[in-house]
């Protein structure tokens, strides 16, 4: 504030501290000049123009203030070096008056250009335009010829697109394009269409993947019907757009056949686990058999594909495509050299009239790593700015540029090593800069997008370094970093505090001071924790077959089994005991020479096995042995790092197989056992229903288990009165009566079929209602 | 035919063993007619689940007995479905609500709800409610815990409940004061000899006082791991005599073996040996908690009386961050380079951090 009221400070420098004058009359006056300012009235009679000092005696001095002139260009000008030499100090601040220099000089060249133009119409028309179209766009290839970068990768695209032709154009040309599809649906599957019916461009950003759909599909003669992330990504829109523009053929009021091209599509939901997603709308689009010629008409839903579909994708590797990568074929785009870039801006400079060094182009295409949009559009800016391309001007104007996309190794490499020398130039580090890590890493960090990789990346490497480190204090410094991070992010999820992912990478970038060496072990792609997932799961799987063999157990065996099921005793108590269980010391003799001992034991192995569902399935191993596997297969818990537990005796092939047979026999026992379990079953209906236990009706016996309970309390079963649901109890009606007194055993001698039924056993009770027998007859 | 634990597990409060004093208290209740919800609790493998069930059995009769075993589905509101097995009787049901993780809220609220609003329709039976037992109810989330808390009161007519729980700590207070807490602790090791011998009586066989304690003095107090050991034992070798080598799990003795690794090395090539190590029990299902305790436990056993507290003070520490964080390896491996560190310390005697670089 003071610096800004430069000529009343100017004033006091004569003065001393104590006499300075009040910091609040600065400011007031400065106040009243401002309005003075704007109103260009030059007014001292008003006090507040006054300003009031004291010499060193204590006397008041009141000064007059001196009026600005004018407005702002006033100013400028006195602003300008040379115009106050006789101040240091600065009216307006200096990066204010650097843009107002700027904005003078790109006006005198603005007005230098219309005089120029003015001449000539035409150019002035360019002029104009080039306001308007961006540079990226003007200069966008419009033929084949013109495309930049490998032309390998072009040819390979504008092959596939060819193999369509046959399908498209039909068989030959001189037909004219617009075949009949019908004709084509005549050649039942065979539609001569390539082999994968989608191409997936893939690639960073800026290197022309889109351009070159769009000018492969022209080339070949294609109207392009182009999907991206601007629309809706979702099944209907397959259905509703899509769809449609495939079959109809050609868009209309043009000649030319339809070729879709969806981009951005690693942006699209429902990849991997929707069945309904718009990626899976899209393969099941190019699996649709053509139809029978009769069938045609009336399923128009599924008629095949006759058009090719490009899809285009920066991530190759997203979730989402992972359905759609084995379908596809896939063409990666790689960066073009940096030499054809150069050559290629300069051109576009030299069309443009911007003077341009070629070391600072090289020095665009290094620090926007090919991403020729990239620097068309800084090229543009350039030029609008006014600016000679330069290198400075080039480093200042891609500062931050390209940070944000960098790969895990890439990062991971850049915690555990120094920066190198020459990515340090190409970013326009100096030693200063280069010193302060903390901003540049956790960028980087944070821009790999996948922190928990970063994290499990660090945690796999720090220990590979060799660095000395005797005491593990380095170590220890860097797990505290680690847990912190851990905690962090676990935090952060478990109570959706997303606030918190903003420091998630500062915790990692410790990493940099604790581990950097340089040329040390390249950090490799985290793997070992995925493996470990993998593992985890398989035998999670293994776990929840168990667990399913004891509850289908303790179904069997009234509810036996069931307590051993839960997870932790399973994995901590069962799972290891249960495999010491099922392998006793048996010799491998026929079963029917086997000693009583012996005996004993494998029917006793055979009966455990088979209450848990476990088998021995017969396989063929690699050298083409058969072995016998035990299934599932638990004897995994036994097996850590690969070898088996040594108190348990290994089971010979011949014991196994023995032991396989005596299941076998057992689960066909059992089967047999369970069929006739069901045929007698214990009647619910008995118990309210029928008076006396043998009666004739049943025509069968009851289990052995049922009856001595039954039997045991005849008194109570005798006093208690039928009820029915509402407990109410019921009066026999007469046809009972009736056939109670007409006694039992005429009934019996006269009627002798067997009255065979069945009924639900149902889960709950509430409706036992007696019926009588008559409705069964 | 049934492993032993179940053959030989008692099915009524007279055939158990110890705990008279609990048996007694559980007898009366059940014949006073005001039966409260119970919480069970106490170490794994002290009998809980058995005397839930012999309760149950004094409540009701032989009705409980008559088990049937399926699976529910729900739907979460975000229509994913979930599968839960369910075990009931006529008379109660169980369940274990922890089978669904997070989800294990809609289990307790939709069937909770479900079997406290019908109330009990067998005339004939002896109670006019209903028990319904959740089994590992420390695990319930706190959602879940909070939706039992209204139904335990409001349906107090029709439903009992009845937890089963490893400790009482991490389930809420309110639950806690609804319910009569029971705790069910680990038998001694004398009850546990009576018992295996009864289980050998039983079988028909003479097991030798050697074997009975070498088994005991292996378990823990854990009477179900007690009884499986025993199983192992008698199918390894059918004569029980001699010196026995007690099947320890395999994976203790691997926690064993990572512990003799640490101890024996400190170095940065030691660590991701061990780290090797953790990702193999990791991969085998032990909880990482666990791996830590046993690891920590066999540690504590070899090193100097100093070094002790130390080591298991790191321990709690370390576990602590591993159930906030979500990597169990991270603190795993912390807590191993944490130790290694304090060995080397104290095994040199003298602090080395002046001697890097």
């Amino acid at each position: 504030m003071l610096l800004s009221d430069g000529p009343s400070v100017h004033k006091f420098t004569c003065l001393t501290k104590d006499e300075f004058p009040d910091a609040s009359d600065l400011l007031k006056s400065h106040q009243a000049n401002e309005i003075s300012r704007d109103t260009l009235v030059a007014s001292t009679s008003a006090a507040a123009s006054v300003v009031c000092a004291k010499t060193f005696d204590g006397r008041p001095v009141y000064m007059g203030r001196r009026t600005r002139r004018s407005g702002r260009t006033t100013l400028t000008n006195a602003a300008v070096p040379g115009g106050s030499t006789f101040d240091k100090l600065l009216g307006v601040p200096i990066h204010r008056l650097m843009d107002q220099l700027s904005d003078a000089a790109a006006q005198k060249l603005v007005h230098e250009d219309a005089l120029a133009a003015s001449g000539t119409n035409a150019s002035a028309r360019q002029t104009d335009q080039s306001d308007v179209s961006l540079w990226v766009d003007r200069y966008r290839p419009k033929c084949y010829a013109d495309l930049l970068g490998d032309d390998r990768v072009h040819r390979e695209v504008l092959a596939w697109v060819k193999e369509w032709d046959h399908c498209v154009f039909g068989r030959s040309k001189g037909k004219g394009k617009k075949r009949a599809r019908a004709e084509d649906d005549e050649v039942v599957d065979e539609l001569r269409r390539p082999k994968e019916k989608i191409l997936l461009l893939s690639g960073p950003p800026g290197l022309g993947k889109t351009t070159l759909a769009h000018v492969v599909a022209q080339h070949a003669g294609y109207n392009v019907f182009e999907i991206n992330a601007s629309d809706a990504r979702s099944a209907q829109v397959v259905e509703d757009r899509i769809r449609p523009a495939l079959e109809s053929g050609s868009a209309v009021g043009s000649s030319k056949p339809n070729l879709v091209v969806i981009d951005e599509i690693d942006g699209a939901t429902g990849g991997s686990d929707h069945t309904s997603g718009f990626i899976q709308k899209l393969i099941n689009l190019t699996f649709e058999r053509p139809q029978k010629k009769g069938r045609k008409k009336d399923s128009k839903s599924s008629r095949p594909l006759l058009r090719p579909i490009i899809c285009i994708c920066n991530d190759l590797y997203a979730s989402s495509l992972a359905k759609l990568r084995p379908i596809a074929r896939i063409v990666r785009f790689s960066r073009p050299s940096d030499l054809h870039l150069v050559r290629r801006l300069r051109d576009i400079c030299a069309f443009e009239g911007l003077r341009a060094e070629s070391r600072a182009l090289t020095a665009l295409v290094g620090m926007a790593q090919g991403d020729l949009r990239g620097c068309l559009n800084m090229l543009q800016l350039l030029k609008a700015r006014g600016k000679e391309v330069t290198e400075p001007a080039v480093r200042m104007a891609t500062a931050g540029m390209k940070e944000a996309d960098t790969s895990l190794v890439i990062v991971l490499n850049d915690l555990f090593s120094p920066l190198s020398r020459k990515r340090a130039k190409d970013l326009g580090l100096t030693e200063g800069d280069e010193a302060r890590y903390v901003g540049r890493l956790s960028r980087e960090v944070e821009g790999t997008g996948a922190m928990d990789r970063v994290a499990q990346g660090c945690f796999e490497h720090y220990a590979n370094l060799h660095q000395h480190d005797s005491n593990f204090d380095r170590y220890l410094k860097g797990h505290e970093w680690l847990s912190a991070y851990d905690m962090m992010s676990g935090e952060m999820r478990s109570e959706r505090e997303y606030a918190l992912l903003q420091y998630l990478s500062y915790p990692l970038v410790a990493f940099y001071p604790l581990f950097q060496e340089r040329g040390g072990l390249k950090v490799e792609r985290p793997k070992v924790d995925w493996e470990n997932y993998m593992k985890t799961k398989t035998n999670e799987e293994i776990y929840k077959s168990l667990a399913k063999g004891l509850r289908t157990a303790s179904t069997r065996h009234a509810g036996d089994f069931r307590h051993l099921a839960s997870d932790e005793v399973l994995q901590l108590e069962l799972a290891p005991l249960v495999n010491r269980i099922i392998s006793p010391p048996i010799r491998p003799v026929n079963s029917q020479v086997i000693r009583p001992g012996e005996r004993a034991l494998l029917s006793r192995l055979v009966n455990i096995m088979v209450a848990m569902d476990l088998r021995f399935v017969q396989e063929k191993a690699e050298d083409g042995q058969l072995v016998y596997r035990l299934d599932p297969p638990i004897d995994v818990f036994v097996t850590y790092d690969g070898k088996r537990a040594s108190d348990i005796s290994v089971s010979r092939y011949a014991v196994r197989h023995l032991v396989a047979a005596e299941i076998d026999a057992k689960l066909i026992s059992r089967d047999a056992d369970s069929s006739e379990k069901d045929k007698r079953k214990p009647n619910f209906f008995r118990r309210a229903q029928e008076p006396t236990d043998e009666g004739p009706i049943m025509g069968r016996d009851f289990g052995s288990d049922v009856l001595p309970r039954k039997r045991a309390r005849p008194a109570e079963t005798a006093e208690k009165v039928a009820t029915d649901f509402f407990g109410r109890p019921i009066v026999a009606s007469k046809h009972e009566a009736v056939r109670k007194v007409s006694g039992g055993n005429k009934v019996v001698q006269t009627q002798k079929y067997r009255v065979v039924y069945r009924f639900n056993e149902g889960n709950s009770a509430a409706v036992r209602k007696p019926v009588k027998l008559e409705a069964f007859l | 035919m049934s492993l032993w634990v179940d053959k030989h597990r008692p099915r009524t409060l007279d055939e158990l063993h110890y705990h008279e004093g609990l048996s007694a208290r559980l007898r009366a209740l059940a014949a006073s007619g005001d039966f409260p919800h119970m919480l069970f609790y106490g170490p794994s493998g002290a009998g809980k689940k058995t005397r839930i069930a012999c309760t149950l059995r004094e409540l009701f009769g032989k009705g409980v007995e008559k088990l049937k075993i399926d699976q529910r589905v729900f739907m979460t509101p975000s229509k994913r479905k979930l599968d839960v097995n369910v075990v009931q009787s006529n008379f109660h049901i169980e369940i274990t609500p922890s089978e669904v993780g997070n989800y294990d809220r809609v289990v307790i609220q939709e069937l909770l709800k479900e079997i406290a609003q019908t109330q009990q329709v067998d005339l004939n039976a002896k109670q006019r409610f209903k028990v319904v037992i959740i089994n590992e109810a420390d695990s319930l989330t706190r959602d879940a815990q909070a939706a039992l808390r209204r139904t335990m009161e409001k349906y107090m007519s029709n439903m009992r409940i009845i937890l089963c729980a490893n400790s009482t700590s991490r389930l809420i207070a309110p639950i806690r004061s609804r319910c009569l807490l029971m705790r069910v602790a680990a038998p001694s090791p004398a009850e546990m000899e009576t018992v295996l011998h009864h289980v050998a009586a039983k079988e028909r066989f003479h097991l030798p006082d050697e074997a009975a304690q070498a088994i005991v003095a292996d378990s823990n107090g854990n009477m179900r791991k007690a009884v499986l050991v025993f199983e192992a034992l008698k199918m390894q070798s059918t004569d029980l005599t001699g010196s026995l080598a007690i099947a320890k799990p395999d994976w203790e003795t691997y926690c064993a073996k990572v512990a003799e690794l640490i101890l024996s090395e400190q170095t940065p090539a030691r660590v991701m040996e061990v780290r090797a190590k953790f990702y193999e029990l990791l991969s085998h299902c032990i909880p990482a908690s666990i791996i830590l305790k046993t690891v920590a436990e066999c540690v504590v056993d070899r090193v100097d009386e100093t070094l002790k507290a130390d080591i298991m003070h790191w321990a709690a520490i370390y576990e602590t961050r591993m159930r906030i964080g979500n990597k169990k390896i991270f603190h795993l491996d912390a807590w191993v380079v944490k130790v290694m560190s304090l060995y080397k310390q104290f095994f040199y005697g003298l602090d080395l951090s002046g001697f890097d670089e």
